[in-house]
C-alpha cells in the first residue's frame, strides 16, 4: 500500500515544505502577538488547539483509500481493493482521506531495512496492533495531531497539556533541574526552554509501545524528540518535531504542521473516556455470552477477523 | 524489563504510588528552624496562585466516627490513641493462621487478605477534625433520599443473591451480612443487575469487585475497569498548573486511575443538558481569594457515594498560605441525599522539583487483571460443564471480603474510625 501511493508525492511534499519555510522565516515579532504574551513577555500558548490534517491516518503523503483495512475485490490489483470486514459496514464513512503528508524533506521515513519490515507488518495488521484501538495512552507526538482538541495551560513552572483522547496528559517542565519519572512512560518526560519566541521541548523516557499514526509508523524506547512550538499568529502554532531513534531509523527526521486554535467562543475539552469504548474490542471474546453474533436474514452478517499477532502481550499472557 | 512488565499491573501501580512518600515543603530559616509559612502568593497577573503539587499530610474521616458524635475536633490524646490502634491493625501479622480465624476463612479471602494491610494503607496520622464534613453539624452524611435508598437496597439484594451459595455466606462472613446461605445458586445469577454497576459504596464486603460474577467487564465495576476516578476526590496528589483563563488539575489517585481536568475560568453557561460527562462540566470564577468552581452535567454512569447525573458541586479552592491549600466542596443532589452537605480539608504543598507525582495513569494499559478475571470465570465454567471441579456458583468472585480496613474476617468492624 505504501509503495502504491508514491508517484506524484514528492512534488507535493516539496511544495509544502517550501510553503512552510516561507511562513517560518518571517522572524520578526508577529502582528497581534502582543495580546497573547504572558506577564514575562513569553508567547502564551494557553487555550484549546487542534491539528487539522490527515497525519493521524498516515504521516506520509498518501492517496485516499477505501478503508483503513482493505481486501482484494473483483480485480486482483492493489488499486482496486475494497473495504474489509472491520470497516465494511461504515460505507463511505469508513474510507481514509488522502494527504500531502507532514514529513519534511523527501517525505521518506528513514527506516532501517529490518525495521521497515516491522512497519509494513504493523500496517498490514492494523486492527490487531494499533494501540489507539485499545484506548491506550497515545504517546507523543501522536497525541498532538489526533483528530481531537487538546488544551494547553501555561503556568509559571510547567506547561500542562490535556488531550481529549483517553484523557491523556503531559507535563512540560520549565525547570531544567526537574527529575524524571521512575520509569519509562507512554507520554514521555518533557523539559522545555525558550529560544527567542519558540518553545523547545526535549522529550524522552518513552516505553516504546506507541505508534505515530494509523499506518503502522512506530518507534522504540530510544525515541528522543525535539519539539519546537512557535506561535506564528495568535491562533496558529507552528509545530515542528525532530524524531531521533537510532534503534529504528537511520537518521533523525522531521515532521511539521500547523496547530489551530479552536475559535468557538465556548470551546472546551469534552470527555472521550474510551476505555469503555474499547472493552468489547478487547474483552468481548471473553464474555460468558458474547454480544457480537452473526446476524441473520436481511440483516448484514459481519465476520470480523481479529487476529492476535505474535508478541501481543495481553493475549499471550491470558492465552497461556 | 521485568520491572516494567510488573509495573503494568494494577496493584503494582498502586504500590509505586505509595512508596513515593510525600515530602512536604518545610519553611525553614537560615538556621534550619521551621518558620511560619509565607503569605499566599499571587500570579504575575494578580490572581491567587494555586500552582503546585498538593496532597494531604494527615488523614481525616469523611464522616464523624459514631463514638465522637458531638466532637468537632479530636484531642491530642484521642489522636494518639486512634493512631496507635490503626497502626496495630495495619501491622497485624498476616500469617495464614490469622487469616483463617475460627476456621472461617475461604480461599478467596485468603487471597484478599494475603497481604497485611500495611502496603495498602497510607501511613498518615490522624488530623484534628473528627470529620471532613462540616455541614451538617453532626459531621455525618445526610440521610439518603428515597431514590438512592431504593437503588442501594436493590443492589444489596442482588449482590447478596449472587453470593448466597458461596463460601462467604456458608461461613457467615461479614461480606454476607444481611444475607443467608442457600446452597442452591440464585437464578438471579442470570439477570442483568438492577442498576448500572459502578462501585461498592454501601454494599457489604471488602476486597476487589462489586458483585460475585464475571460474565463480562461490566460486572466488575469501575475500579477493576480502571474508571474509578471521580470528583470530589479527597485522596492522592493533585498537580495544579494555572493560566489566566483556565486551570489544569491532574489528579493522581486510585492506583493508576488518575485523570486530567481542565477548568475554564468563564461566565459562560454550562454545557447543554444532554451532554453528560464522567467528571461533569466545570465553570470557575474568582470570589476574592477563592476559586469557585460549579460542576454539573454528570453522567448517569458516574458515581460519587451513590450520586449520579443529578450531582451538583460547588468547590472552593483557597490558598491559605505559601504551604497550604484549602478545598471545600458543597455537595447537592436531592435524589441522593435529603439535604446538601459540605466537606472541607487542607492540602500541603509538595516539593516541585522532585516531580514526585506518579503522573501517568496507566491502569488500563496494564489491566491484565480484567482478562484474568474473565478467563478464570470461563475456565471454571468449562471445567464444571465437563463434570469436573467445583460449581462456579459456589465461588465468590467479588466483594468477598479482603484487606480493607483490617482483615477479611473482620471487615469494616475493625476500623476504629468507622
Amino acid at each position: 500500500m505504501v509503495n502504491r501511493i508514491k508517484s506524484g508525492r514528492k512534488a507535493l511534499v516539496l511544495a509544502t515544505v517550501m510553503a512552510v519555510s516561507v511562513a517560518g522565516c518571517t522572524g520578526a515579532p508577529q502582528d497581534g502577538l502582543a495580546a497573547v504574551r504572558t506577564a514575562d513577555g513569553k508567547p502564551d500558548f494557553s487555550g484549546i488547539w487542534q491539528a487539522n490534517n490527515e497525519a493521524h491516518w498516515d504521516l506520509q503523503a498518501h492517496a485516499a483509500r477505501p478503508g483503513i483495512v482493505t481486501q482484494e475485490g473483483v480485480y486482483p490489483y492493489e488499486y482496486a481493493e475494497v473495504p474489509a470486514a472491520p470497516v465494511l459496514a461504515l460505507g463511505a464513512a469508513g474510507g481514509v482521506p488522502g494527504s500531502i503528508g507532514v514529513v519534511d524533506g523527501d517525505g521518506e521515513i528513514p527506516y532501517k531495512p529490518e525495521t521497515a519490515v516491522i512497519k509494513q507488518a504493523n500496517f498490514d495488521n492494523w486492527v490487531d496492533r494499533d494501540p489507539e484501538l485499545k484506548c491506550y495512552l497515545p504517546g507523543v507526538p501522536r497525541a498532538m495531531y489526533m483528530p481531537y482538541p487538546f488544551s494547553i495551560t501555561q503556568g509559571a513552572k510547567q506547561i500542562q497539556m490535556a488531550f481529549t483522547f483517553s484523557n491523556a496528559a503531559r507535563v512540560i517542565h520549565m525547570d531544567p533541574e526537574t527529575t524524571g519519572p521512575p520509569d519509562f512512560t507512554y507520554m514521555g518526560f518533557s523539559i522545555a526552554r525558550w529560544e527567542d519566541d519558540s518553545l523547545i521541548v526535549d522529550t524522552n523516557m518513552f516505553n516504546g509501545r506507541n505508534w505515530f499514526d494509523r499506518a503502522g509508523n512506530y518507534h522504540s524506547e530510544q525515541l528522543q524528540l525535539t519539539e519546537k512550538l512557535t506561535l506564528e499568529t495568535p491562533n496558529l502554532i507552528r509545530y515542528e518535531v525532530t524524531i531521533d531513534d537510532p534503534e529504528v531509523f537511520t537518521r533523525p527526521w522531521t515532521i511539521s504542521m500547523p496547530l489551530y486554535r479552536r475559535m468557538e467562543p465556548n470551546a472546551q475539552l469534552l470527555d472521550y473516556r474510551c476505555i469503555e469504548f474499547a472493552e468489547e474490542f478487547m474483552y468481548g471474546g471473553l464474555r460468558r455470552e458474547q454480544l457480537v453474533k452473526r446476524w441473520e436474514s436481511e440483516t448484514m452478517i459481519i465476520d470480523v477477523t481479529r487476529k492476535v499477532p505474535p508478541g501481543e502481550r495481553l493475549h499471550e499472557w491470558y492465552g497461556r | 524489563m521485568f520491572r516494567r512488565y510488573l509495573a503494568g499491573f494494577v496493584v503494582m501501580a498502586g504500590l509505586i504510588g505509595l512508596t513515593q512518600l510525600p515530602k512536604v515543603v518545610q519553611s525553614v530559616d537560615a538556621q534550619g528552624q521551621e518558620t511560619a509559612p509565607g503569605p499566599a502568593p499571587t500570579t504575575a497577573w494578580g490572581d491567587p496562585d494555586l500552582e503546585g503539587i498538593w496532597t494531604r499530610d494527615s488523614e481525616e474521616p469523611l464522616q464523624r466516627p459514631s463514638n465522637f458524635r458531638d466532637k468537632e475536633f479530636f484531642t491530642d490524646e484521642e489522636r494518639a490513641d486512634l493512631d496507635r490502634r490503626r497502626a496495630e491493625i495495619i501491622a497485624r501479622d498476616a500469617s495464614r493462621e490469622r487469616r483463617e480465624t475460627n476456621g472461617r476463612g475461604t480461599a478467596e479471602q485468603d487471597v484478599g487478605g494475603a497481604y497485611n494491610a500495611e502496603i495498602y494503607t497510607s501511613h498518615l496520622r490522624l488530623g484534628r477534625r473528627t470529620s471532613m464534613i462540616v455541614d451538617p453539624e453532626n459531621g455525618r452524611l445526610p440521610d439518603l433520599a428515597p431514590r438512592a435508598k431504593e437503588e442501594m437496597a436493590a443492589l444489596i439484594e442482588f449482590s447478596l443473591a449472587l453470593k448466597q451459595s458461596t463460601e462467604v455466606c456458608e461461613n457467615a462472613l461479614p461480606s454476607c451480612r444481611g444475607g443467608e446461605f442457600i446452597a442452591t445458586p440464585s437464578p438471579r445469577r442470570n439477570e442483568m443487575p438492577p442498576y448500572y454497576i459502578t462501585a461498592r459504596n454501601g454494599l457489604p464486603g471488602g476486597g476487589g469487585g462489586v458483585i460475585s460474577r464475571s460474565d463480562g467487564p461490566e460486572d466488575r465495576g469501575h475500579g477493576e475497569r480502571c474508571m474509578s476516578s471521580t470528583i470530589p476526590d479527597f485522596r492522592g496528589f493533585r498537580r495544579i498548573v494555572q493560566s489566566k483563563n483556565q486551570i489544569a488539575i491532574f489528579y493522581d489517585t486510585g492506583q493508576g486511575q488518575g485523570w486530567h481536568r481542565t477548568v475554564p475560568i468563564t461566565d459562560a453557561p454550562h454545557l447543554p443538558a444532554n451532554v453528560r460527562q464522567w467528571w461533569g462540566d466545570s465553570r470557575a470564577h474568582w470570589e476574592g481569594e477563592t476559586l469557585v468552581v460549579d460542576v454539573t452535567n454528570f453522567s448517569p454512569k458516574s458515581n460519587f457515594n451513590g450520586a449520579h447525573e443529578n450531582l451538583h458541586l460547588i468547590e472552593r479552592w483557597t490558598r491559605l498560605d505559601a504551604d497550604t491549600l484549602e478545598y471545600t466542596v458543597r455537595v447537592e443532589d436531592p435524589t441522593t441525599w435529603v439535604a446538601p452537605w459540605t466537606a472541607t480539608h487542607t492540602m500541603k504543598k509538595q516539593e516541585d522539583q522532585a516531580n514526585r507525582i506518579y503522573y501517568e495513569p496507566r491502569c488500563h494499559e496494564g489491566n491484565y487483571g480484567m482478562a484474568a478475571l474473565l478467563v478464570g470465570a470461563r475456565t471454571d465454567e468449562a471445567t464444571f460443564a465437563r463434570g469436573e471441579g467445583e460449581d462456579p456458583a459456589k465461588k465468590c468472585l467479588g466483594a468477598c471480603g479482603g484487606f480493607a480496613s483490617g482483615f477479611a474476617d473482620e471487615g469494616d468492624d475493625a476500623n476504629p474510625l468507622r
